[in-house]
């Protein structure tokens, strides 16, 4: 595990890859505070380090967490807006925030200096930005690294990284609960195509779907006790869920193959790509099950699609020219989906703001209203498919 | 004379109503009363898999697919014939497994790869092979015959290989 531990960090690059930012649209919090966030609007924060006999290795961390957040400039004190400080001794961090004289927050974190650091990170974004963060966040991937595909975990910025999966198979198409504590994936051990589910807080792991056919493509849903997946034991690859407790119950019907499930936030729907025109396109339907309406996206061979945390866009694949980039469509508003990157795979961070996506031997997250794009995975061998907590 | 048409036409209807398996497109009800394209499948082979010891891989051509395309085209149908021919009268177990080219994203690249197990599942049926004795599995756009970025290679990767159970 050190060795990956070293590779995790030597990898941590502040350095961002500038992608030629297109139109930006203006980022509206719909049911969360008052502020409005343009491309110029980012908030100067200064932040000089923290204090104290640990406060090194902390410093380290929160820095790092506050370049990657994407709401903040950071810059010298006299230009700062806000400014963020504190002290760690003994396993407590103390984190202070001030605007001028005023205190903004002040608050107290207990454990690793790692984890005190990311978790007063997601406080500063909530308190400054009013949205979540993605400091404390997981990102699952599959990696060949050990000569087969595996299931590995690492924190969202890259370190810890772990093997999770000793298969020695084909494990793949991994899918994290949205508060991190379980995983779902499709495994080939068996000699088909299974649906797994590991329990990250026992080790303890279930074979959870077993039909005939192929069952792949497994997704949590928002309440992380259900899983919408893609099953063949009808004669066709259609879009099921599945209890975790016990329970199937199809959800689309029709010609074409269904595949890439992904959750609005409040569980209600689902959106998938269904080839029935030739290539896939991307289709919603109520989770209950019905019949799919195809969302007009502009592009042909659309797949992958995944749904915002704040439910107003999905990202998702578009082949264009024999590469995969990615697009993202503004469900709200309507009109058609807008390129933002080059990758495969993209996966939205609790902030609406980031995508995690893969681009072989990399995996890297994007500032969508910025077009700033950071490898945090790299190194490993090829790397791919990657799944973000909440 | 008119008895017997009767018959005939009731007995047509009466294995429409039951669902034969021959034709494309026919419709099954499946759980929930929902209806599907394609025949059910039955349980696994106990024991085997495709990748497994006793399944026999290589007997028989694997079937060639056209760039994003899951239709067993008429050049290889004399492939499925083949493999019917062989299996359908002792009561084997065959396994198709689909495959794609690397050229798609990896979720949906698995139903791919799994549409063309099931449309050569459908035509083994059709061919005379019980449908409970044949089994399917996708493995998307991994295991690929030929490694290289290329047309010719992608044409290989782009099939439906038969495992034979012992």
């Amino acid at each position: 595990m050190t060795s990956l531990h070293r590779f995790f960090l030597s990898f941590l690059l502040a350095l961002g890859v500038l992608v030629s930012p297109l139109f930006l649209p203006v980022l509206r919090a719909t049911n969360e505070p008052t502020i409005t966030i343009r491309k110029s609007d980012a908030l100067n924060v200064s932040f000089s380090g923290i204090g104290g006999s640990d406060g090194s290795a902390a410093s380290k961390v929160l820095q790092n967490d506050l370049n990657l957040a994407g709401w903040f400039a950071l810059v010298q004190p006299g230009m700062a807006s806000f400014t963020v400080s504190g002290v760690m001794s003994g396993g407590v961090l103390q984190g202070v925030v001030k605007k001028g004289t005023e205190l903004v927050l002040s608050k107290n974190y207990t454990g690793n200096p790692r984890i005190a650091a990311h978790q007063f990170a997601d406080d500063i974004v909530q308190t400054l930005t009013g949205h979540r963060g993605i400091a404390t966040s997981l990102i699952a991937f599959v990696c060949n690294r050990s000569g087969r595909k595996e299931i590995y975990m690492a924190d969202y910025d890259g370190a810890n990284g772990r093997q999770l999966t000793h298969d020695n198979a084909l494990s793949v198409s991994p899918s994290l609960s949205p508060n991190g504590r379980r995983i779902a994936y499709t495994g080939y051990q068996a000699g088909y195509a299974d649906i797994y589910v590991i329990d990250l807080t026992t080790g303890s792991r279930i074979r959870l779907v077993k039909f005939p056919g192929t069952n792949s493509g497994p997704r949590f849903g928002p309440d992380g006790n259900e899983i919408a997946c893609t099953m063949s034991k009808d004669g066709n690859p259609e879009i099921y869920i599945v209890g975790l407790g016990g329970g199937v119950h199809r959800v689309t019907r029709g010609r074409g193959s269904k595949s890439c499930a992904t959750w609005s936030p409040n569980g209600s729907e689902i959106i998938y790509a269904c080839d029935e025109t030739g290539v896939p396109q991307l289709f919603r339907v109520t989770s209950r099950g019905g019949i799919g309406q195809q969302i007009v996206t502009g592009y042909g061979y659309c797949t992958e699609p995944n749904w915002s945390p704040d439910g107003q866009r999905i990202a998702f694949n578009v082949r264009s020219g024999g590469e995969f980039v990615i697009a993202v469509l503004d469900l709200v508003s309507g009109g058609g989906a807008r390129i933002v990157g080059k990758g495969e795979n993209p996966v939205w961070g609790a902030d609406s703001r980031h995508l995690a996506y893969s681009t072989g031997g990399t995996i890297s997250l994007l500032d969508v209203p910025t077009g700033k794009s950071f490898p945090i995975i790299a190194g490993l061998g090829k790397v791919t498919e990657p799944s973000w907590s909440r | 004379m008119r008895f017997h048409s009767i018959t005939i036409l009731t007995a047509a209807a009466l294995l429409g109503l039951t669902g034969c398996a021959n034709k494309k497109n026919k419709q099954y009800a499946g759980i929930d009363g929902d209806y599907v394209n394609g025949t059910p499948l039955g349980e696994r082979p106990a024991g085997a898999n495709f990748l497994g010891a006793n399944v026999q891989r290589g007997l028989y051509a694997p079937v060639q697919f056209a760039f994003d395309s899951s239709s067993v085209a008429p050049d290889q149908e004399s492939k499925v014939v083949a493999v019917a021919d062989a299996l359908k009268g002792n009561g084997r177990t065959v396994i198709v497994a689909g495959f794609t080219d690397e050229r798609g994203t990896e979720e949906y690249n698995r139903s791919l790869g799994d549409k063309r197990a099931l449309a050569v599942r459908e035509a083994l049926i059709a061919k005379g092979m019980q449908a409970n004795n044949v089994q399917t599995v996708s493995f998307g756009k991994e295991m690929p015959v030929d490694s290289a970025s290329n047309d010719a290679a992608w044409a290989k990767n782009r099939r439906a290989e038969f495992g034979v159970v012992k």
